[in-house]
Protein backbone atom coordinates (compact mmCIF):
# COMPACT_ATOMS: atom_id res chain seq x y z
CA UNK A 1 0.00 0.00 0.00
CA UNK A 2 1.28 3.48 -0.87
CA UNK A 3 0.09 6.96 0.00
CA UNK A 4 -1.12 7.37 -3.59
CA UNK A 5 -3.32 4.28 -3.31
CA UNK A 6 -4.69 5.37 0.05
CA UNK A 7 -5.46 8.83 -1.30
CA UNK A 8 -7.18 7.31 -4.32
CA UNK A 9 -9.25 5.00 -2.08
CA UNK A 10 -10.11 7.74 0.41
CA UNK A 11 -11.13 10.46 -2.05
CA UNK A 12 -14.38 8.90 -3.33
CA UNK A 13 -15.39 7.91 0.21
CA UNK A 14 -14.98 11.48 1.43
CA UNK A 15 -16.96 12.72 -1.55
CA UNK A 16 -19.75 10.27 -0.76
CA UNK A 17 -19.78 11.37 2.88
CA UNK A 18 -20.15 14.96 1.80
CA UNK A 19 -22.88 14.27 -0.71
CA UNK A 20 -24.90 11.73 1.25
CA UNK A 21 -24.01 11.23 4.89
CA UNK A 22 -23.84 14.84 6.06
CA UNK A 23 -27.53 15.22 5.37
CA UNK A 24 -28.23 11.94 7.16
CA UNK A 25 -26.47 13.23 10.25
CA UNK A 26 -28.26 16.56 10.15
CA UNK A 27 -31.60 14.81 9.80
CA UNK A 28 -30.98 11.94 12.26
CA UNK A 29 -34.15 11.44 14.28
CA UNK A 30 -32.38 10.43 17.51
CA UNK A 31 -28.88 10.06 18.91
CA UNK A 32 -28.82 6.34 18.09
CA UNK A 33 -29.40 7.05 14.41
CA UNK A 34 -26.75 9.77 14.38
CA UNK A 35 -24.17 7.48 15.99
CA UNK A 36 -24.98 4.62 13.65
CA UNK A 37 -24.15 6.91 10.72
CA UNK A 38 -21.00 8.19 12.43
CA UNK A 39 -19.75 4.66 12.95
CA UNK A 40 -20.53 3.70 9.36
CA UNK A 41 -18.38 6.61 8.20
CA UNK A 42 -15.50 5.29 10.24
CA UNK A 43 -15.95 1.88 8.67
CA UNK A 44 -16.15 3.24 5.11
CA UNK A 45 -12.83 5.05 5.27
CA UNK A 46 -9.88 2.84 4.28
CA UNK A 47 -7.61 2.02 7.21
CA UNK A 48 -3.97 3.06 7.23
CA UNK A 49 -1.90 -0.17 7.37
CA UNK A 50 -0.12 -0.66 10.72
CA UNK A 51 3.36 -0.39 9.26
CA UNK A 52 2.55 2.96 7.63
CA UNK A 53 1.49 4.47 10.98
CA UNK A 54 4.75 6.27 11.62
CA UNK A 55 5.08 8.16 14.92
CA UNK A 56 5.14 11.54 13.16
CA UNK A 57 1.65 10.86 11.76
CA UNK A 58 0.19 10.32 15.22
CA UNK A 59 -2.37 12.88 16.39
CA UNK A 60 -2.72 12.24 20.06
CA UNK A 61 -6.10 12.47 21.70
CA UNK A 62 -6.48 11.76 25.36
CA UNK A 63 -8.39 8.52 25.02
CA UNK A 64 -7.63 7.19 21.56
CA UNK A 65 -4.92 7.55 18.94
CA UNK A 66 -5.43 8.88 15.41
CA UNK A 67 -3.16 9.22 12.39
CA UNK A 68 -3.24 11.81 9.62
CA UNK A 69 -1.45 11.64 6.26
CA UNK A 70 -1.30 14.70 4.05
CA UNK A 71 -0.48 15.24 0.40
CA UNK A 72 -0.06 18.66 -1.17
CA UNK A 73 -0.38 18.63 -4.95
CA UNK A 74 1.91 21.55 -5.79
CA UNK A 75 0.76 21.78 -9.41
CA UNK A 76 -2.85 22.53 -8.45
CA UNK A 77 -2.08 23.75 -4.87
CA UNK A 78 -4.64 21.30 -3.50
CA UNK A 79 -4.46 19.43 -0.17
CA UNK A 80 -5.54 15.80 0.22
CA UNK A 81 -5.76 13.72 3.37
CA UNK A 82 -5.97 10.16 4.69
CA UNK A 83 -6.81 9.34 8.29
CA UNK A 84 -7.31 6.55 10.73
CA UNK A 85 -8.31 6.27 14.38
CA UNK A 86 -8.53 3.51 16.96
CA UNK A 87 -12.01 4.63 17.97
CA UNK A 88 -14.89 4.33 15.53
CA UNK A 89 -16.94 7.34 16.62
CA UNK A 90 -13.88 9.58 16.63
CA UNK A 91 -12.95 8.26 13.20
CA UNK A 92 -16.43 9.09 11.94
CA UNK A 93 -16.22 12.63 13.31
CA UNK A 94 -12.77 13.09 11.83
CA UNK A 95 -14.03 11.76 8.50
CA UNK A 96 -16.59 14.57 8.49
CA UNK A 97 -13.84 17.09 9.10
CA UNK A 98 -11.81 15.67 6.25
CA UNK A 99 -14.63 15.56 3.75
CA UNK A 100 -15.12 19.28 4.31
CA UNK A 101 -11.48 20.18 3.64
CA UNK A 102 -10.24 17.48 1.25
CA UNK A 103 -9.11 19.00 -2.04
CA UNK A 104 -9.04 22.58 -0.74
CA UNK A 105 -6.37 25.01 -1.88
CA UNK A 106 -3.97 26.51 0.67
CA UNK A 107 -5.95 29.74 0.86
CA UNK A 108 -9.26 27.91 1.23
CA UNK A 109 -7.85 25.70 3.96
CA UNK A 110 -6.44 28.66 5.90
CA UNK A 111 -9.75 30.50 5.77
CA UNK A 112 -11.97 27.52 6.48
CA UNK A 113 -13.97 27.80 9.72
CA UNK A 114 -14.52 24.25 10.93
CA UNK A 115 -16.27 25.33 14.14
CA UNK A 116 -18.93 27.11 12.14
CA UNK A 117 -19.49 24.09 9.91
CA UNK A 118 -19.64 21.69 12.86
CA UNK A 119 -22.14 23.97 14.54
CA UNK A 120 -24.39 23.68 11.48
CA UNK A 121 -24.22 19.90 11.74
CA UNK A 122 -24.99 20.00 15.48
CA UNK A 123 -21.59 18.48 16.13
CA UNK A 124 -19.96 21.48 17.81
CA UNK A 125 -19.92 19.95 21.33
CA UNK A 126 -17.35 17.45 20.05
CA UNK A 127 -14.88 20.23 19.37
CA UNK A 128 -14.89 21.44 22.97
CA UNK A 129 -11.53 21.61 24.75
CA UNK A 130 -12.80 19.57 27.66
CA UNK A 131 -13.30 16.49 25.52
CA UNK A 132 -10.41 14.14 25.27
CA UNK A 133 -11.33 12.73 21.87
CA UNK A 134 -8.51 14.46 20.01
CA UNK A 135 -10.72 16.34 17.56
CA UNK A 136 -9.25 19.71 18.45
CA UNK A 137 -5.77 18.23 17.99
CA UNK A 138 -6.86 16.99 14.55
CA UNK A 139 -8.17 20.44 13.61
CA UNK A 140 -4.86 22.09 14.45
CA UNK A 141 -2.94 19.36 12.60
CA UNK A 142 -5.07 19.94 9.48
CA UNK A 143 -4.61 23.69 9.77
CA UNK A 144 -0.83 23.25 10.08
CA UNK A 145 -0.85 21.67 6.64
CA UNK A 146 -1.54 25.03 5.02
CA UNK A 147 1.54 26.62 6.58
CA UNK B 1 -27.75 1.83 64.56
CA UNK B 2 -30.57 1.92 61.95
CA UNK B 3 -29.95 0.34 58.53
CA UNK B 4 -28.19 2.41 55.88
CA UNK B 5 -30.78 4.48 54.04
CA UNK B 6 -29.34 5.28 50.63
CA UNK B 7 -32.12 7.73 49.76
CA UNK B 8 -31.55 9.73 52.93
CA UNK B 9 -27.79 9.71 52.20
CA UNK B 10 -28.26 10.74 48.57
CA UNK B 11 -30.63 13.57 49.43
CA UNK B 12 -27.75 15.43 51.00
CA UNK B 13 -26.12 15.90 47.62
CA UNK B 14 -27.63 18.87 45.83
CA UNK B 15 -25.97 17.69 42.63
CA UNK B 16 -28.37 14.79 42.23
CA UNK B 17 -31.36 17.08 42.59
CA UNK B 18 -29.89 19.41 39.97
CA UNK B 19 -28.95 16.62 37.57
CA UNK B 20 -31.47 13.84 38.23
CA UNK B 21 -31.07 12.43 34.72
CA UNK B 22 -27.40 11.53 35.22
CA UNK B 23 -26.03 8.26 36.56
CA UNK B 24 -22.70 9.22 38.09
CA UNK B 25 -20.25 6.31 38.12
CA UNK B 26 -17.01 8.28 37.95
CA UNK B 27 -16.48 8.38 41.69
CA UNK B 28 -12.91 7.12 41.53
CA UNK B 29 -12.10 10.32 39.62
CA UNK B 30 -13.90 12.63 42.02
CA UNK B 31 -16.89 12.39 44.32
CA UNK B 32 -19.83 14.70 44.84
CA UNK B 33 -19.97 16.88 47.92
CA UNK B 34 -22.70 16.77 50.56
CA UNK B 35 -24.39 20.00 51.65
CA UNK B 36 -22.44 19.91 54.94
CA UNK B 37 -19.19 20.40 53.01
CA UNK B 38 -20.55 23.13 50.74
CA UNK B 39 -21.98 24.94 53.78
CA UNK B 40 -18.72 24.71 55.75
CA UNK B 41 -16.76 26.27 52.87
CA UNK B 42 -19.34 28.99 52.29
CA UNK B 43 -19.52 29.80 55.98
CA UNK B 44 -15.77 30.09 56.22
CA UNK B 45 -15.64 32.60 53.38
CA UNK B 46 -18.71 34.49 54.63
CA UNK B 47 -17.81 34.70 58.30
CA UNK B 48 -14.20 33.87 59.06
CA UNK B 49 -12.07 34.44 55.98
CA UNK B 50 -8.56 35.46 57.10
CA UNK B 51 -5.08 34.12 56.70
CA UNK B 52 -3.88 31.64 59.30
CA UNK B 53 -1.06 31.63 61.84
CA UNK B 54 0.15 35.17 61.25
CA UNK B 55 -2.55 37.75 61.81
CA UNK B 56 -2.47 40.15 64.73
CA UNK B 57 -6.24 40.23 64.77
CA UNK B 58 -9.00 38.09 66.13
CA UNK B 59 -10.30 37.08 62.71
CA UNK B 60 -7.01 35.43 61.89
CA UNK B 61 -7.07 33.66 65.23
CA UNK B 62 -10.54 32.29 64.45
CA UNK B 63 -9.41 31.10 61.03
CA UNK B 64 -6.35 29.49 62.60
CA UNK B 65 -8.50 27.69 65.15
CA UNK B 66 -10.77 26.31 62.40
CA UNK B 67 -7.78 25.28 60.28
CA UNK B 68 -6.05 23.55 63.19
CA UNK B 69 -9.33 21.89 64.19
CA UNK B 70 -9.43 20.47 60.67
CA UNK B 71 -5.98 19.00 61.23
CA UNK B 72 -7.22 17.48 64.44
CA UNK B 73 -10.29 15.97 62.74
CA UNK B 74 -8.09 14.33 60.10
CA UNK B 75 -5.59 13.12 62.71
CA UNK B 76 -8.25 11.42 64.79
CA UNK B 77 -10.01 10.00 61.71
CA UNK B 78 -6.89 8.12 60.63
CA UNK B 79 -5.66 7.66 64.21
CA UNK B 80 -2.35 9.46 63.81
CA UNK B 81 -0.32 9.65 66.98
CA UNK B 82 0.39 13.39 66.71
CA UNK B 83 -1.34 16.37 65.13
CA UNK B 84 1.88 17.48 63.46
CA UNK B 85 1.92 14.21 61.53
CA UNK B 86 -0.89 15.59 59.33
CA UNK B 87 0.56 17.74 56.56
CA UNK B 88 -1.97 19.55 54.39
CA UNK B 89 -1.12 19.69 50.70
CA UNK B 90 -3.04 19.94 47.43
CA UNK B 91 -3.71 16.22 47.03
CA UNK B 92 -2.24 12.74 46.84
CA UNK B 93 -0.12 13.66 43.79
CA UNK B 94 1.48 16.60 45.61
CA UNK B 95 2.06 14.41 48.66
CA UNK B 96 3.81 11.71 46.62
CA UNK B 97 5.94 14.33 44.90
CA UNK B 98 6.94 15.73 48.30
CA UNK B 99 7.87 12.30 49.59
CA UNK B 100 9.87 11.28 46.51
CA UNK B 101 11.71 14.60 46.43
CA UNK B 102 12.11 14.78 50.19
CA UNK B 103 13.70 11.37 50.73
CA UNK B 104 16.52 11.91 48.23
CA UNK B 105 19.88 12.42 49.95
CA UNK B 106 18.35 11.88 53.36
CA UNK B 107 17.07 8.32 53.18
CA UNK B 108 17.99 7.49 49.57
CA UNK B 109 21.60 7.62 48.41
CA UNK B 110 23.00 6.89 44.92
CA UNK B 111 22.94 3.15 44.25
CA UNK B 112 20.04 2.53 46.65
CA UNK B 113 16.89 0.73 45.47
CA UNK B 114 13.20 1.48 45.83
CA UNK B 115 10.27 -0.84 45.14
CA UNK B 116 7.03 0.05 43.31
CA UNK B 117 4.33 -2.20 41.80
CA UNK B 118 3.04 -2.75 38.27
CA UNK B 119 -0.43 -1.42 39.04
CA UNK B 120 0.47 2.00 40.41
CA UNK B 121 -1.12 5.25 39.29
CA UNK B 122 1.35 7.45 37.40
CA UNK B 123 1.47 9.73 40.45
CA UNK B 124 3.15 6.91 42.34
CA UNK B 125 5.59 6.18 39.51
CA UNK B 126 6.70 9.35 37.77
CA UNK B 127 7.76 11.43 40.83
CA UNK B 128 10.01 8.52 41.81
CA UNK B 129 11.39 8.23 38.26
CA UNK B 130 12.14 11.95 38.11
CA UNK B 131 14.11 12.01 41.32
CA UNK B 132 15.59 8.52 41.16
CA UNK B 133 17.09 9.20 37.73
CA UNK B 134 18.77 12.36 38.96
CA UNK B 135 20.07 10.75 42.14
CA UNK B 136 21.09 7.37 40.79
CA UNK B 137 18.46 5.39 42.70
CA UNK B 138 17.27 2.12 41.15
CA UNK B 139 13.55 1.32 40.81
CA UNK B 140 12.33 -2.28 41.03
CA UNK B 141 8.74 -3.20 40.11
CA UNK B 142 6.62 -5.93 41.70
CA UNK B 143 4.82 -7.88 38.94
CA UNK B 144 1.18 -8.99 39.11
CA UNK B 145 -0.37 -12.42 39.33
CA UNK B 146 -2.67 -13.79 36.62
CA UNK B 147 -5.58 -12.32 38.63
CA UNK B 148 -3.99 -8.85 38.33
CA UNK B 149 -3.08 -8.64 41.98
CA UNK B 150 0.31 -7.88 43.48
CA UNK B 151 2.43 -11.03 43.38
CA UNK B 152 3.40 -11.44 47.04
CA UNK B 153 5.99 -14.13 46.30
CA UNK B 154 7.79 -11.81 43.88
CA UNK B 155 7.31 -8.98 46.39
CA UNK B 156 9.22 -10.89 49.05
CA UNK B 157 11.96 -11.77 46.57
CA UNK B 158 12.35 -8.12 45.59
CA UNK B 159 12.35 -7.07 49.25
CA UNK B 160 15.36 -9.33 49.68
CA UNK B 161 17.28 -6.91 47.41
CA UNK B 162 17.06 -4.44 50.27
CA UNK B 163 15.03 -1.50 48.95
CA UNK B 164 15.18 1.56 51.21
CA UNK B 165 11.64 2.62 50.26
CA UNK B 166 8.56 0.65 49.21
CA UNK B 167 5.57 2.54 47.77
CA UNK B 168 2.25 0.97 46.74
CA UNK B 169 -1.42 1.75 46.46
CA UNK B 170 -4.03 0.69 48.98
CA UNK B 171 -6.59 0.05 46.22
CA UNK B 172 -5.95 -0.15 42.47
CA UNK B 173 -7.52 2.92 40.84
CA UNK B 174 -8.29 0.89 37.70
CA UNK B 175 -9.39 -2.50 38.98
CA UNK B 176 -10.66 -1.68 42.45
CA UNK B 177 -8.71 -4.58 43.92
CA UNK B 178 -7.90 -4.14 47.58
CA UNK B 179 -4.22 -4.83 48.23
CA UNK B 180 -3.08 -6.74 51.30
CA UNK B 181 -1.48 -3.56 52.65
CA UNK B 182 -1.11 -4.67 56.28
CA UNK B 183 0.83 -7.73 55.18
CA UNK B 184 2.87 -5.72 52.68
CA UNK B 185 3.81 -3.14 55.32
CA UNK B 186 4.78 -5.88 57.76
CA UNK B 187 7.05 -7.56 55.19
CA UNK B 188 8.59 -4.27 54.09
CA UNK B 189 9.32 -3.26 57.67
CA UNK B 190 10.91 -6.61 58.36
CA UNK B 191 13.16 -5.88 55.37
CA UNK B 192 14.01 -2.47 56.84
CA UNK B 193 12.25 -0.35 54.20
CA UNK B 194 10.37 2.91 54.63
CA UNK B 195 6.73 2.30 53.61
CA UNK B 196 4.58 4.68 51.57
CA UNK B 197 0.89 3.99 50.85
CA UNK B 198 -1.03 5.78 48.12
CA UNK B 199 -4.43 5.94 49.76
CA UNK B 200 -6.17 7.95 47.02
CA UNK B 201 -8.78 5.22 46.52
CA UNK B 202 -8.30 3.56 49.90
CA UNK B 203 -9.39 6.47 52.08
CA UNK B 204 -13.04 6.33 51.07
CA UNK B 205 -13.27 2.57 51.31
CA UNK B 206 -12.33 2.23 54.93
CA UNK B 207 -11.12 4.39 57.76
CA UNK B 208 -7.40 3.55 57.86
CA UNK B 209 -5.79 3.31 61.29
CA UNK B 210 -2.24 4.66 61.06
CA UNK B 211 -1.05 3.24 64.33
CA UNK B 212 -2.40 -0.19 63.55
CA UNK B 213 -1.29 -0.19 59.91
CA UNK B 214 2.10 1.11 61.06
CA UNK B 215 3.13 2.48 57.63
CA UNK B 216 5.55 5.40 57.52
CA UNK B 217 3.55 7.50 55.06
CA UNK B 218 -0.09 7.43 53.88
CA UNK B 219 -1.39 10.00 51.38
CA UNK B 220 -4.83 10.90 50.06
CA UNK B 221 -6.90 13.60 48.35
CA UNK B 222 -9.88 15.30 49.95
CA UNK B 223 -12.03 15.27 46.82
CA UNK B 224 -12.15 11.47 46.79
CA UNK B 225 -13.56 11.56 50.33
CA UNK B 226 -16.59 13.82 49.68
CA UNK B 227 -14.36 16.85 50.29
CA UNK B 228 -13.30 19.74 48.05
CA UNK B 229 -10.64 19.59 45.34
CA UNK B 230 -7.22 21.11 45.98
CA UNK B 231 -6.78 19.72 49.48
CA UNK B 232 -5.01 16.54 50.45
CA UNK B 233 -3.15 14.95 53.29
CA UNK B 234 0.38 13.69 53.66
CA UNK B 235 0.46 11.62 56.82
CA UNK B 236 3.90 10.62 58.06
CA UNK B 237 5.37 9.30 61.26
CA UNK B 238 7.25 12.08 63.04
CA UNK B 239 10.72 10.60 62.56
CA UNK B 240 10.04 10.02 58.85
CA UNK B 241 8.65 13.51 58.27
CA UNK B 242 11.84 14.86 59.84
CA UNK B 243 13.75 13.18 56.99
CA UNK B 244 11.82 15.00 54.29
CA UNK B 245 13.50 17.93 52.57
CA UNK B 246 10.72 20.44 51.80
CA UNK B 247 9.80 20.56 48.12
CA UNK B 248 8.40 24.07 48.49
CA UNK B 249 9.88 26.89 50.53
CA UNK B 250 8.58 30.22 51.74
CA UNK B 251 6.04 31.61 54.19
CA UNK B 252 5.02 29.76 57.30
CA UNK B 253 7.59 26.98 56.84
CA UNK B 254 10.48 29.26 57.78
CA UNK B 255 11.85 30.00 61.22
CA UNK B 256 14.47 32.62 60.38
CA UNK B 257 16.02 33.82 57.14
CA UNK B 258 19.40 35.34 56.42
CA UNK B 259 21.68 34.99 53.41
CA UNK B 260 24.11 33.04 55.60
CA UNK B 261 21.71 30.60 57.18
CA UNK B 262 17.97 30.02 56.91
CA UNK B 263 16.31 27.76 59.45
CA UNK B 264 13.00 26.03 59.14
CA UNK B 265 9.93 26.00 61.33
CA UNK B 266 8.88 22.81 63.14
CA UNK B 267 6.42 20.22 61.86
CA UNK B 268 3.84 20.39 60.39
CA UNK B 269 4.57 23.94 59.18
CA UNK B 270 8.01 23.07 57.79
CA UNK B 271 6.24 21.11 55.01
CA UNK B 272 3.39 23.58 54.43
CA UNK B 273 4.94 26.47 52.49
CA UNK B 274 2.80 29.43 51.50
CA UNK B 275 -0.78 30.12 52.44
CA UNK B 276 -2.48 26.77 52.83
CA UNK B 277 -5.85 25.87 51.31
CA UNK B 278 -7.69 26.96 54.44
CA UNK B 279 -11.23 26.58 53.09
CA UNK B 280 -10.22 23.24 51.58
CA UNK B 281 -8.99 21.89 54.91
CA UNK B 282 -12.17 23.09 56.62
CA UNK B 283 -14.25 21.46 53.85
CA UNK B 284 -12.36 18.19 54.21
CA UNK B 285 -12.86 18.26 57.94
CA UNK B 286 -16.59 18.85 57.43
CA UNK B 287 -16.69 15.88 55.04
CA UNK B 288 -15.07 13.60 57.62
CA UNK B 289 -17.33 14.77 60.44
CA UNK B 290 -20.37 14.29 58.22
CA UNK B 291 -19.27 10.84 57.05
CA UNK B 292 -18.70 9.69 60.62
CA UNK B 293 -22.44 9.96 61.26
CA UNK B 294 -22.77 6.84 59.12
CA UNK B 295 -21.68 3.32 59.82
CA UNK B 296 -18.93 2.41 57.38
CA UNK B 297 -19.66 -1.32 57.66
CA UNK B 298 -23.17 -0.62 56.37
CA UNK B 299 -21.77 1.53 53.57
CA UNK B 300 -19.41 -1.28 52.57
CA UNK B 301 -22.36 -3.69 52.59
CA UNK B 302 -24.41 -1.33 50.44
CA UNK B 303 -21.58 -0.95 47.93
CA UNK B 304 -20.99 -4.68 47.73
CA UNK B 305 -24.69 -5.18 47.04
CA UNK B 306 -24.42 -2.70 44.14
CA UNK B 307 -21.32 -4.51 42.89
CA UNK B 308 -23.02 -7.91 43.14
CA UNK B 309 -26.02 -6.68 41.14
CA UNK B 310 -23.73 -5.07 38.58
CA UNK B 311 -21.65 -8.21 38.08
CA UNK B 312 -24.79 -10.30 37.93
CA UNK B 313 -26.31 -8.02 35.27
CA UNK B 314 -23.11 -8.02 33.22
CA UNK B 315 -23.33 -11.77 32.76
CA UNK B 316 -26.50 -11.22 30.70
CA UNK B 317 -24.84 -8.83 28.25
CA UNK B 318 -22.99 -10.42 25.37
CA UNK B 319 -19.36 -9.65 24.69
CA UNK B 320 -18.38 -7.92 27.93
CA UNK B 321 -14.75 -8.35 28.93
CA UNK B 322 -14.45 -7.68 32.69
CA UNK B 323 -10.96 -6.86 33.94
CA UNK B 324 -11.78 -6.43 37.64
CA UNK B 325 -12.44 -9.33 39.95
CA UNK B 326 -15.46 -9.02 42.23
CA UNK B 327 -13.42 -10.54 45.06
CA UNK B 328 -11.80 -8.02 47.45
CA UNK B 329 -13.06 -5.20 45.30
CA UNK B 330 -13.67 -1.73 46.72
CA UNK B 331 -16.35 -0.83 44.15
CA UNK B 332 -14.49 -0.22 40.89
CA UNK B 333 -15.14 -2.26 37.74
CA UNK B 334 -12.96 -1.93 34.66
CA UNK B 335 -14.45 -3.48 31.56
CA UNK B 336 -14.49 -3.47 27.77
CA UNK B 337 -16.91 -4.43 25.06
CA UNK B 338 -15.15 -7.14 23.05
CA UNK B 339 -13.01 -5.73 20.22
CA UNK B 340 -14.41 -2.23 20.67
CA UNK B 341 -12.36 0.79 21.71
CA UNK B 342 -13.26 2.03 25.22
CA UNK B 343 -13.60 5.60 23.92
CA UNK B 344 -16.52 4.47 21.73
CA UNK B 345 -18.18 2.64 24.60
CA UNK B 346 -17.78 5.64 26.92
CA UNK B 347 -19.15 8.02 24.30
CA UNK B 348 -22.26 5.91 23.77
CA UNK B 349 -22.74 5.70 27.54
CA UNK B 350 -22.30 9.47 27.72
CA UNK B 351 -25.13 9.85 25.21
CA UNK B 352 -27.27 7.91 27.66
CA UNK B 353 -26.12 10.12 30.55
CA UNK B 354 -24.01 7.50 32.24
CA UNK B 355 -20.82 9.13 33.51
CA UNK B 356 -17.85 6.76 33.43
CA UNK B 357 -14.20 7.24 32.63
CA UNK B 358 -12.42 5.64 29.73
CA UNK B 359 -8.79 5.24 28.75
CA UNK B 360 -5.81 4.00 30.70
CA UNK B 361 -6.68 5.88 33.91
CA UNK B 362 -3.12 7.13 34.48
CA UNK B 363 -1.88 3.56 34.82
CA UNK B 364 -0.17 2.76 31.50
CA UNK B 365 2.19 0.13 32.96
CA UNK B 366 -0.85 -1.78 34.23
CA UNK B 367 -2.48 -1.70 30.80
CA UNK B 368 0.66 -2.88 29.04
CA UNK B 369 0.43 -5.87 31.36
CA UNK B 370 -3.32 -6.32 30.75
CA UNK B 371 -2.64 -6.17 26.98
CA UNK B 372 -5.60 -3.91 26.27
CA UNK B 373 -5.72 -0.38 24.84
CA UNK B 374 -7.69 0.82 27.85
CA UNK B 375 -10.99 0.20 29.54
CA UNK B 376 -14.07 1.96 30.75
CA UNK B 377 -14.25 2.27 34.50
CA UNK B 378 -17.48 2.22 36.50
CA UNK B 379 -16.78 3.31 40.06
CA UNK B 380 -19.51 3.18 42.67
CA UNK B 381 -20.05 5.33 45.75
CA UNK B 382 -22.34 5.05 48.75
CA UNK B 383 -24.86 7.44 47.16
CA UNK B 384 -25.31 5.21 44.11
CA UNK B 385 -28.50 3.17 44.03
CA UNK B 386 -29.70 -0.09 42.52
CA UNK B 387 -31.51 2.09 40.02
CA UNK B 388 -28.13 3.54 38.95
CA UNK B 389 -26.82 0.00 38.51
CA UNK B 390 -29.80 -1.01 36.40
CA UNK B 391 -29.67 2.11 34.26
CA UNK B 392 -25.99 1.54 33.60
CA UNK B 393 -26.65 -2.09 32.64
CA UNK B 394 -29.45 -1.07 30.26
CA UNK B 395 -27.24 1.58 28.71
CA UNK B 396 -24.43 -0.94 28.27
CA UNK B 397 -26.85 -3.29 26.55
CA UNK B 398 -27.94 -0.54 24.19
CA UNK B 399 -24.27 0.36 23.60
CA UNK B 400 -23.38 -3.21 22.66
CA UNK B 401 -26.40 -3.31 20.37
CA UNK B 402 -25.36 -0.13 18.53
CA UNK B 403 -21.72 -1.19 18.28
CA UNK B 404 -22.47 -4.64 16.95
CA UNK B 405 -25.36 -3.70 14.66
Amino acid sequence: MTLEQLLADTKPVLLDIQQRNLAEIEQARDWQAKYRVLMQLGKKLPAIPEKMKQPELLVKGCESRAWLMHYHDKATDKHYFVLDSEARIVKGLMAIMLCLVNGMTTTELCQFDLCHKFDQLNLKPYLSQSRGNGLTAMVSRIKQCCK
Amino acid sequence: MPAFDVQQFRQQFAFFQQQPEWVYLDNAATMHKPQAVIDAITQFYQHYNSNVHRGAHQLSQQATILFEQARSTVASYINAQHLHEIIFCSGATAALNQIAFGLMHTVLQPGDRILLTQLEHHANIVPWQLHCQRHGVIIDVVPLTAEHRIDLVAYEQLLALGPKVVSFSHISNVLGHIQPVAEMVRLAKAAGAVTVIDGAQGIVYQQPDMQQLDCDFYVFSGHKLYGPTGIGVLYGKTEQLEHLTPIFAGGEMIDSVSFINTSFNKLPFRLEAGTPNIAGAIGLSAAIEWLQKYNNKQIIQHKSLLLKEFYNGLTFIKGIDILSSHVHNAGIVALNVDSEHPADVAELLNQQQIAVRSGQHCAMPLFSCLARPGAIRCSFAAYNTLDDVNRCLLALEQTVEILTA
